[in-house]
Formats: C-alpha cells, sequence, structure tokens
C-alpha cells in the first residue's frame, strides 16, 4: 500500500500537519517516537495564543486528542532511513517499510551531547538530560550541571532543592536571562566554572568526578560530583535523512518559506529546519504549511491517485 | 500475576507517557513517587544500578525509560 502522506515526528509541527493533511482527505500516516515531542519536557507556556497559561504535557495532550479524533493512523517508532526510489519515497523504521507519494519531516531536536569521555558510558549512571526527570534521585549528593543557558540555569535551580552542591560549567560564560542569573546567584553551595569545559567523567559504578579543563590556560582538575546534567543545547533530529538533503551549517533541514526541501515532495517543518524561530506557535504554523504545500504537490503529481 | 511497579517522578514527561500507556494497555501498576519517598529511590537505585526514571518493574525484571516495545515484551 502506498500513502499519500507520511508525517515524520508528532510534536506540535507534525501533529499540525496531519490534522491538515486529514482534513485535505490524505491518506497519512505519523512515524514518531512519541507524541508531542521537546514540548513534553516544557512546563509553563505563556505564548501559545489561546491559552494564556498551559503546561507543555496539557497542550500536546489537546493536540493529541485534536489528532486521535481525525483516526489518523501512527506508528510509535524510529525511523531509519528516508530514500527516494523514483516518484516513491520508501521510509524505513526498525520493524518495517512504508511508501509514500510525499513525506513531511518534522522531527524536531534533542538534547545535544558533550561528546566527553565516560558520557555514553555512565548515561543514566550519573550522567543526565533532564533536571526535572532525575533530580530527586541526587538528593544530599554533588552535582554539576554543563551549560550557560536558560536550560542550564533553570535545571539548576530545580536540582537546587535536593542536590547539597551544584557546580556549574559552562565554556561560554552565562548566556541565561539575566532573572535567571540573578536567581542562580542567590543559590547557596553554588560553583560557578566561566571558562571551563567537561573533558573527561569518571567513577567505578556511577559518575564520581568530572575532569575540567580550564579553556584560557589548558589546565585541567578534577571535581567530586556524583551527577551530571547536560543541558548545553540541541541538535536537529535528521540522521536518517542521507546528504541528497541539503542541510545548513548546524544540521538543521534547509527549506525555503513554502517548507520545500531541495527534494520534490520532500517537505519539513517546525525545529528540525532552518527555519529561525524554536518556538511552539511557529512550529505548528510550520506544520499547516507544510500539509497544505504537500496537498497541492499532490494535487499536481499526475501518479497521484489523490486526483479522482 | 506479579504486580507492576513504576518508579516515578512528579514532573517527569515519560513517567507520565509510561503511566498512560499502561492504562490504555488496561495493565494495573502500583506507583512509588521516589522524590517522595526516599526508600524507594534507594531500592530502584539497587535494583538498575541506574539514577534514571522511570522504571518499570514485574517480578526480578525491569525497564529503565518509556520504550514500548521493551515494555510490551516484559509485560507479555
Amino acid at each position: 500500500m502506498t500513502y499519500d502522506l507520511i508525517i515524520v515526528g508528532a510534536g506540535p509541527s507534525g501533529m499540525t500537519a496531519g490534522v491538515f493533511a486529514a482534513r485535505k482527505g490524505l491518506k497519512t500516516l505519523i512515524i514518531s517516537e512519541d507524541l508531542g515531542g521537546q514540548v513534553n519536557w516544557t512546563s509553563d507556556i505563556e505564548n501559545y495564543m489561546g491559552f494564556q497559561e498551559i503546561d507543555g504535557q496539557a497542550l500536546m495532550e489537546k493536540f493529541e486528542a485534536q489528532v486521535k479524533e481525525l483516526h489518523l493512523e501512527e506508528q510509535l517508532t524510529t525511523v531509519t532511513s528516508i530514500q527516494k526510489e523514483g516518484e516513491l519515497f520508501k521510509v524505513a523504521t526498525i520493524k518495517q517499510e512504508y511508501l509514500s507519494k510525499a513525506v513531511i519531516v518534522s522531527s524536531g531536536k534533542k538534547p545535544r551531547t558533550l561528546n566527553a569521555s565516560g558520557e555514553n558510558e555512565f548515561r543514566n549512571k550519573g550522567v543526565s538530560y533532564c533536571a526535572t526527570c532525575d533530580g530527586p534521585l541526587f538528593r544530599n549528593l554533588p552535582v554539576a550541571v554543563i551549560g550557560g543557558g536558560n536550560s542550564a540555569v533553570k535545571s539548576a535551580l530545580d536540582l537546587s532543592g535536593y542536590v547539597s552542591e551544584i557546580s556549574l560549567i559552562t565554556n561560554n560564560g552565562l548566556t541565561a536571562d539575566n532573572i535567571l542569573v540573578e536567581r542562580l546567584n542567590k543559590l547557596e553551595h553554588l560553583k560557578k566554572y566561566l571558562s571551563h569545559t567537561v573533558v573527561e567523567i569518571k567513577g567505578s559504578k556511577s559518575v564520581e568526578k568530572a575532569i575540567l579543563e580550564d579553556v584560557h590556560n589548558q589546565q585541567r582538575f578534577e571535581i567530586s560530583v556524583q551527577g551530571i546534567f547536560i543541558e548545553i543545547g540541541l541538535d536537529p533530529n535528521q540522521s536518517f535523512l542521507g546528504d541528497w538533503v541539503e542541510k545548513n551549517e548546524i544540521g538543521e533541514i534547509k527549506v525555503d518559506c513554502l517548507c520545500r526541501t531541495n527534494i520534490p515532495g520532500l517537505y519539513a517543518a517546525g525545529d528540525v529546519t532552518s527555519v529561525p524561530e524554536k518556538q511552539i506557535i511557529v512550529a505548528a504554523g510550520e506544520g499547516a504549511k507544510a500539509a497544505i504545500k504537500a496537498w497541492e504537490y499532490l494535487l499536481k503529481n499526475p501518479e497521484s491517485e489523490y486526483l479522482h | 500475576m506479579e504486580e507492576v511497579i513504576v518508579y516515578t517522578t512528579p514532573s517527569c514527561p515519560w513517567c507520565h507517557k509510561t503511566k498512560t500507556y499502561l492504562k490504555e494497555k488496561g495493565i494495573s501498576f502500583g506507583e512509588k513517587d521516589v522524590a517522595d519517598d526516599s526508600g524507594a529511590a534507594q531500592e530502584m537505585i539497587e535494583l538498575t544500578g541506574q539514577r534514571s526514571v522511570p522504571v518499570i518493574k514485574k517480578g526480578g525484571q525491569y525497564v529503565v525509560g518509556f520504550d514500548p516495545e521493551r515494555l510490551e515484551n516484559m509485560l507479555h
């Protein structure tokens, strides 16, 4: 069987694309690891119109309800590759392959890794990418937070209720909003390393130490920590797309203002794309545009059974 | 049948997803909030050797993280 449209990823852009596609009558499949994506990690949202204040998960449950109402087909799994064969796209997951006439990639972003030695080995054994999830498991223990942006400082503030000591480590100073930095500076048991990188994470069964390097003089020293929370930004989820799809210098899929990639029939929307603002409302709008453009592509495509 | 236990923290999205998944599948489970119950936190860390939620336990088996495929294998 061939779908009219496969949507990869089900955050705000993917789910919105799904709703628009279903309303156009496209035979649509959504493939995603989860529903809601990055928004699930966001607590209070105060800039999504229609909701003065809403929790991220609650907003995504509303999106999900709207998608489910339209009986869109969903597969909760991981896409491993997308290839174009003739006029059709072959979308492979870890389970099986699907064919589609058009594809929208709306796979969002994921937390960037440090690439420090020991990071993978100690993942979940002290190394965490979710302070709000795992913070309570580090009660009365010394931890490090890596990063100097809003997410890192918010994580440090969240953790301060549980842990015995926080080392904030960034090689680029504090770039977080002033209001957050002011709150950070009021924390007791805070150590700041503002021109340092983590070069190695060490331990036996779980994290015990981090080796830091001063970026100015390359001097190395170790600190004792049992948790390391990494908040150094996000990378686009596009490893399933080959070089035939153009990306920008930070790996985002290049799209024009019509959500078109360099490949006819392949559209992209939301945070995975080169569209500058990474906001829920922008992602949702881009998803709508991508679905409408995919529908127009299918109308013009002579192979499309959608015409009859 | 052995009881299913889910170890959670209150603001963890994957914990929430896991509970929704189990409810949708009609699987009854007990919940231990490791933010609130340090005994449960210790028990979970000793079981898995990891400091990460959610953990879903059934008998001697467990799954760390929300992973529908591994959960299905463990629960059936």
